[in-house]
């Protein structure tokens, strides 16, 4: 996939509001500047490690002094070009941690944009840039002038800059999904509620503009940031401009007379961090200096080397090693005809359990950009499939190097497109099949009605998905598709301080981080009660873990003694050794070898001794019964452990036992 | 020196198992698994079936096969014996047990195995068993005291021993009560040492009775709960190849945790991997003069000192820039720690919330540990019962092991499912699905397309419903791994060619054309112009230029096989051309190093006339 990925080259102003309004915030409230700051730091931050060859711009408004280009005649004042375009890197954190602070000035967001504008314009000049992108970050509390906004969309339009308004407060009333406001708990300010004249007036100027730019889409770009938690998911925000997928042309065919034209995107899949951690030499800091050697040896006592010259590849065939070079094995290896997508035939979609998909990657297939009949034809497959609930089995082979994969398309019907879902499904060998013991029919374990009553209002405080009476849509107030990979904020952050403050011990990890992972308060304070029912209702036992026995025989090996333990039983002839003990872990008089677990049991004292020869004599009258001269044999080797313990152990208690099995023995003979 | 290849070797394998590779679920193997098959080899075995249904010894013989090939496959570890009762004939180590015939002792199956086990097959089979061990007096005591000692022959450590009986008789000794007596003792002088017995009782005229002898003679179910005997005795080959598979993999976890609901409420858990890419094995190296395998060593040492670096001595870096960022080796793994591994519950949600593209690896299933923590099975089972009857999952954040970073998981309940026959095909358990983050969803970019009209939707339809099937996730071979492993047994058997392997994804193009008879044409008619060729643009053009003109005009030069044959048989191929005969190569398989018109057909003559 690495080959011939098209890179994007994006310029992008971060243009935010460092005046004196935005250092104002409720008690106990983080001010809107710092959580604006948050943002911008933790985007920089990834931007340097991503390591691409975007470039980067940061404005300030709202500042004390002005520095910009366009500073003439007392117009575009309080605004600053702190950083012009060019390849984000530590330097630029540095700076934003130690030299971005709330000012005490304020200045209008539109003359700010058009200085943002102006930047773009002539520092992309000269360069190719796929993307232009402004994004800002204010509480709009500042009237802007009107005077010029036409010019000013048109420019927009014409330069193809894209916007992004980053705002403390929700932009629509009916606000949904993106900001996620339910999680946070209630008490927090409702849109319009609580803004000034000025807020709302810029706030109607923002739509507008977005409006112009975007019909349809344009609100979506307007987001809010309030509250920490926000911060974290600010950062997928940016995303959208991140990256492109790779587009991978097909056909679907359906036998050899019906083909469709289909373009492939990967649309879901686990995204990894590209860099890899390097060896270095502790002393130097040079990787040059650690040098990594393999070599190849004889499995012979002197380990002899051989050159990896001589030797040659071989597979494992069962017990069988096949000696099967590179040449031969690719001359035989199964061969296909490279890219496919080949539909084997049509399934009902329950057929095919979710639990059973395989790969790391959904792919989306759409029909190509240029061509409506291969949308038609698309649409009709899509929809025929989604209307009968079936999904369609395919093969699928991403090229002719790679392994060709059976795999389901499933259709995907959303508001503003169409699509198949391509999933890998398992292949026969991929499949274990275990069987698992039943739990409901199995009366020791299965829940009284209580116990699933206390589960049922478990379920009740703790749904995730909260219905509105109003309104038919449920919320979900945890969406983990939102929260961006903690482990990669978690991996910059050190990163970045290593980098900085190098020498010093890694920082702890971010409280917001942390708090972004946990459950939602809402949810924490309703289930507590029914969590308390629960913990009544089910008993739960640790088990005590009896230090495995067997590892002082994994330790000492089979036949090395136990010297402390030996001590420790005194001068006791011992005529077995612990491991031997350790071995089977002995719990009751055997079949095996009835006479050593006797001997084990009395010697470990972990049953009562009458019970040990109880079970002791009922092995005898076991093995006695066959008539047979290997178990008679055997039952006099029991009867000789027996004699030989008893008299060690006070002979009173023993006698009862003896006679029992005297009379046994007679009977017998 | 151990020390240290152990040492680098791990960090070897830290470097490439990326964090979502999850292995098999190898968890703390402290030995080796095995399996004896002890098969019944009466003359009753070898009764064949009404209207040329195999006998229960061939249907046995093919499921041993298919173990042995599958156990190769996934497992080459695990030691397999195969012994027949009720022969004439003995063989056993010390010859001290009549009518036992070990054919296989206790070993890896290797593809010589696999060969004699083919021997046994069919007509012919029967024939060699026939004379090879023939058929006499039975005696399970003393086949299972045979077995008892194959098991104490092995000088590896054993984790897992298994026996299963294959046998239509269910009264062997035929009320000889002293042999009944001395095979229970002898049947539970094994169950004493670990080994566990299963019956894969096969039919027979009036009906496999289990209950007055091999009740006593099989284990005990794990617990209570479990399904145990089979009641019904197999009468089918698929039957009897699902029950030995259930059995014949001991299931291992590969990770034990807490699900913690809250302070204090841990249920232990096990992990298990029910669904894990097969691969292709890796290469081993050889020693070219005697093809005997050597071990590699990695070192790392000091470029100009020479000396080899400790652990302490090196250190992890990246570099960003001109940057280098440099941290300890612990440091690295602390990064990624945050929890402690568990699972922790955060919610429920109802179904629907699970998008079916919100995927990113194999699901994992879920299944009390009683030993751990005892009263799990119970609430885990309430949770189960509650979730599955209102529909909810269960999300949870997982940290699956000590520094690993978290995932969100649902967990989605599922209940089990049972045959007519018993045999449970669907355990019950949560299955653990892993849950994107936003990083993982990628951005796309939807090409404004129109939307089919409901004619062009229901021809489609006419179509989709012509070509349905009832898919089983265990239908499709990996031609890959069985192209593979069939180039294995070619080599270790000196067979002159590897047996044809099916490609069972490659679509059926003859059936389906066939059974769409009209409806393509209709369809196509109905959604593409006059003249649009959805062959034609993007992929076709790079293809025109390498093949030279040919694909444009008729990109599938395929010939039906009859044709082909036909052809063969008139000695008429060289009225095809080459591109046709080409194809016809690859359809069929044949490989050929030259381009050659007349090396095309004697290939292709001596491939279809064979």
């Amino acid at each position: 996939e690495t080959r011939n990925k098209s890179k994007i080259m994006k310029a992008l102003v971060l243009c935010m509001d460092v005046g004196f309004s935005m250092s104002n915030s409720a008690p106990g409230e983080e001010p809107p500047f710092e959580l604006a700051k948050k943002v911008i730091q933790k985007f920089v931050q990834r931007q340097v490690f991503a390591e691409n060859k975007d470039e980067l711009a940061l404005v300030l408004f709202g500042t004390d002094s002005t520095k910009n280009p366009l500073d003439r005649d007392g117009q575009y004042q309080n605004i600053t070009v702190h950083r012009h375009l060019m390849i984000p890197d530590f330097e630029l954190l540095e700076e934003i941690e130690n030299q971005v602070h709330p000012e005490s000035q304020q200045a209008d967001w539109m003359d700010a944009l058009v200085v943002c504008m102006d930047l773009l314009q002539t520092e992309t000049k000269g360069k190719k840039f796929d993307r232009l992108n402004v994004a800002l970050l204010t509480d709009l509390s500042t009237q802007a002038n009107q005077d010029h906004l036409d010019v000013i969309i048109e420019n927009l339009k014409q330069a193809g800059i894209t916007l992004q308004f980053f705002l403390p407060f929700p932009a629509e009333d009916d606000e949904e999904g993106g900001g996620d406001s339910d999680r946070r708990g209630p008490g927090h300010p409702g849109t319009g509620k609580g803004l000034s004249r000025e807020q709302k007036e810029s706030l109607d100027l923002v739509k507008h503009v977005m409006l112009s730019l975007d019909e349809e889409d344009g609100l979506d770009q307007v987001y809010t940031f309030r509250f920490e938690r926000d911060a974290i998911e600010q950062l997928c925000m940016f995303k959208r401009i991140e990256r492109r997928p790779m587009a991978w042309p097909c056909q679907l065919t359906i036998g050899s007379c019906l083909s469709i034209r289909i373009v492939g995107y990967k649309a879901v899949t686990e995204e990894r961090l590209k860099k890899m951690w390097v060896t270095v030499d502790a002393q130097s800091n040079q990787k040059e200096d650690v040098k990594r050697e393999t070599v190849y040896c004889l499995d012979d006592d002197n380990e002899t080397e051989v050159k990896k010259d001589d030797t040659i590849q071989g597979f494992r065939y069962g017990s069988d090693i096949v000696p099967f070079s590179k040449v031969d094995q690719d001359q035989m290896k199964y061969k296909h005809d490279g890219k496919c997508f080949a539909v084997l035939g049509f399934t009902k979609q329950n057929l095919v359990r979710r639990h059973q998909f395989m790969g790391s990657q959904v792919v989306k297939m759409f029909a190509p950009k240029d061509d409506e009949h291969a949308g038609v034809a698309l649409s009709a497959l899509i929809r025929a499939l989604d209307e009968l609930q079936m999904v369609a089995i395919v093969r699928y082979a991403y090229d002719r190097r790679s392994n060709p994969q059976v795999g389901a398309a499933f259709p995907c019907v959303k508001q503003d497109y169409e699509c198949l879902m391509y999933v890998q499904l398992p292949f026969m060998e991929d499949l274990r099949q275990f069987t698992f013991p039943s739990l409901e029919n199995n009366k020791k374990l299965s829940p009284s009605d209580t116990q699933l009553s206390a589960v049922d209002s478990l379920i009740d405080s703790m749904m995730l998905v909260q219905k509105d009476d109003d309104d038919a849509d449920q919320k979900d107030i945890f969406k983990v598709h939102h929260i961006p990979n903690p482990a990669f904020q978690r991996h910059f952050q050190c990163l970045h301080h290593r980098a900085v403050n190098p020498g010093t011990p890694l920082p702890p990890m971010e409280p917001w981080l942390k708090a972004a992972l946990e459950r939602p308060d809402v949810i924490s304070e309703r289930c507590q009660a029914p969590l308390e029912e629960i913990k009544r209702k089910f008993p739960l036992i640790e088990v005590e873990k009896k230090k495995k026995l067997k590892t002082s025989a994994q330790i000492f090996g089979k036949d090395a003694e136990e010297p402390d333990a030996k001590k420790a039983k005194g001068d006791e002839e011992e005529d077995y050794n612990l491991a031997d003990i350790a071995e089977g872990s002995v719990t009751s008089v055997g079949s095996v070898d009835p006479a050593r677990d006797f001997r084990t049991l009395i010697k470990l004292k972990s049953l009562p001794f009458g019970e040990v020869c109880q079970q002791l004599t009922h092995r005898i009258e076991q093995l006695l019964s066959n008539k047979n001269t290997h178990y008679y044999m055997k039952s006099i080797t029991c009867i000789q452990a027996f004699r030989e313990q008893s008299v060690k152990v006070n002979k009173h208690s023993l006698s009862s036992f003896w006679e029992k099995l005297m009379m046994t023995w007679e009977f017998l003979f | 020196m151990a020390e240290w290849n152990a040492y680098y070797q791990n960090e070897d394998e830290d470097e490439e198992q990326e964090e979502g590779e999850q292995s098999g679920g190898d968890y703390k193997v402290t030995g080796r698994d095995s399996l004896v098959f002890l098969v019944d080899a009466s003359k009753e075995m070898f009764i064949k079936g009404e209207d040329g249904e195999p006998s229960n010894f061939d249907m046995t013989m093919q499921v041993v096969r298919s173990v042995y090939t599958s156990k190769i496959i996934s497992s080459h570890r695990d030691l397999v014996a195969l012994v027949f009762y009720g022969t004439e004939q003995s063989k056993n180590p010390r010859n001290s047990f009549k009518y036992v015939y070990v054919y296989h002792d206790l070993d890896e199956p290797g593809a010589k195995r696999v060969q004699e086990v083919d021997a046994l097959r069919g007509e012919k089979g029967a024939r060699l068993a026939a004379e090879t061990m023939g058929s006499g007096e039975t005696s399970l005591g003393d086949a299972l005291w045979c077995c008892a000692n194959l098991y104490s022959d092995i000088k590896l450590r054993l984790s897992h021993k298994r026996l299963m009986i294959f046998t239509c008789r269910d009264e062997p000794h035929r009320g000889d009560s002293a042999k009944d007596r001395q095979a229970r003792t002898k049947a539970s002088d094994l169950k004493e040492t670990g080994v566990i017995i299963d019956l894969m009782h096969l039919m027979k005229p009036g009906g496999f009775d289990v209950a007055p002898f091999f009740r006593d003679i099989v284990s005990q179910p794990e617990d209570e709960s479990e399904l145990g005997l089979h009641l019904e005795p197999c009468d089918k080959l698929e039957d009897l190849q699902k029950r030995v598979r259930a059995k014949e993999q001991k299931k291992r976890a590969m990770a034990r945790l807490n699900l913690c609901l809250g302070e204090g409420i841990n249920v232990a858990v096990g992990i298990y991997a029910t669904a894990v890419t097969a691969r292709k094995p890796a290469a081993i190296r050889l020693y070219r003069e005697t093809n005997e395998p050597v071990r590699s060593k990695t070192r790392t040492f000091h470029m100009q000192t020479g000396s080899l670096l400790l652990p302490s001595e090196i250190k992890k870096a990246q570099t960003y820039g001109k940057k280098q960022i440099v941290m300890e080796r612990d440091e690295v793994d602390s990064i990624k720690k945050f929890q402690d591994p568990g699972l922790y519950l955060i919610g429920f949600k109802p179904m629907e919330k699970l998008k079916t593209h919100h995927h990113i690896r194999p699901a994992v299933f879920l299944y009390p540990e009683e030993g751990e923590v005892k009263g799990s099975a119970c609430l885990f089972s309430a949770l189960l019962m509650k979730c599955s009857e209102r529909n909810v999952f269960a999300l949870c954040r997982c940290v699956s092991r000590r520094n690993y970073p978290p995932r969100f998981v649902a967990l989605v309940p599922q209940r089990e499912e049972v045959d007519e026959g018993k045999v449970q095909f669907t355990p019950p358990g949560f299955n653990v699905i892993y849950l994107p983050y936003a990083d993982d969803l990628r951005t796309l970019d939807p090409p404004q397309c129109p939307s089919a009209s409901q004619i062009q939707v229901d021809k489609m339809k006419e179509i989709v419903s012509k070509l349905r099937f009832k898919y089983r996730s265990e239908a499709f071979e990996n031609p890959v791994i069985q192209q593979h492993y069939r180039n294995l047994e070619a080599l270790a058997l000196d067979m002159m060619a590897p047996e044809d392997t099916e490609d069972l994804i490659m679509p059926k193009v003859d059936q389906i054309n066939h059974r769409l008879g009209p409806l393509a044409e209709e369809f196509k008619d109905l959604v593409y112009p006059a003249g649009y060729n959805p062959e034609s643009k993007s992929v076709a053009k790079r293809k025109t230029a390498i093949v030279g003109g040919v694909a444009e005009k008729k990109p599938k030069a395929e010939v039906p096989e009859d044709e082909l044959r036909a052809h063969v048989q008139n000695g008429t191929l060289g009225k095809l051309t080459v591109p046709v005969l080409k194809e016809a190569c690859k359809q069929f398989g044949v490989r050929t190093t030259g381009t050659k018109k007349q090396e095309l057909i004697d290939a292709l003559t001596t491939r279809l006339a064979a």
